[in-house]
């Protein structure tokens, strides 16, 4: 069959590939701000880069804790929500750190991390959405 | 440890510059919503504490 006929020929399909779309998200959940990064949007990343992992270093220096499954739905949300921080979270959890419970900046630094975790989410989606043609 | 409030301005701070970037492209829009954000977190919170000043939690709870 010739390209031509083929169905979904790519002179019918819009900018962004489903390849495309699946390494930029893919890149977004491992770095926050890569994603973006590879789609072009430099100044763009490094403000997601910034903003995410500065949330991440604000739980560290308030002692927070790195969630991880412990007992109940809300622990095992918000382990799922941390862990949307991606590589950092896991390099995070090899070094040893576990937070300091008796901080006083122990449920600060809950909040701040599950946000970073929730706010790169939302960079794969948007990634996504990029990528695909979506969205500028 | 900074202050409870200076936490909040700065987890508000974060929040507002991040769903402004994701969200708007034009310079006016952004920071229309940022200050929308902003301000919304910040005052909300503030707001919210004032009308719960009347129904303390309890004893406070003894330092470790």
């Amino acid at each position: 069959m010739s390209a031509p006929e083929r169905k979904g020929a790519s002179a019918a399909e819009p900018e962004g590939t489903p390849d495309r779309a699946w390494l930029a998200a893919g890149a977004a959940l491992l770095v926050p701000g890569l994603g973006h990064l590879l789609l072009g949007r430099r100044a763009r990343a490094l403000l997601f880069a910034v903003l995410v992992l500065g949330a991440l270093a604000v739980d560290v220096v308030l002692g927070g804790p790195l969630p991880y499954f412990e007992e109940g739905i809300i622990n095992t949300l918000l382990t799922l929500a941390s862990m949307g921080v991606g590589l950092p979270y896991f390099v995070l959890r090899m070094t040893g750190y576990h937070g300091e419970a008796l901080s006083l900046g122990f449920e600060y630094g809950k909040a701040f991390i599950a946000t970073a975790g929730l706010m790169n989410l939302l960079l794969v989606l948007d990634a996504w959405d990029i990528a695909s043609g979506r969205k500028e | 440890m900074p202050s409870h409030f200076l936490l909040m301005v700065l987890y508000a701070l974060l929040v507002s510059v991040f769903f402004t970037a994701l969200w708007r492209r034009e310079r006016r829009d952004q920071v229309r919503l940022f200050l929308q954000l902003f301000l919304g977190l910040v005052v909300g919170a503030l707001v919210v504490a004032w009308l719960m000043f009347p129904f303390p939690s309890g004893p406070p709870t003894p330092a470790p």
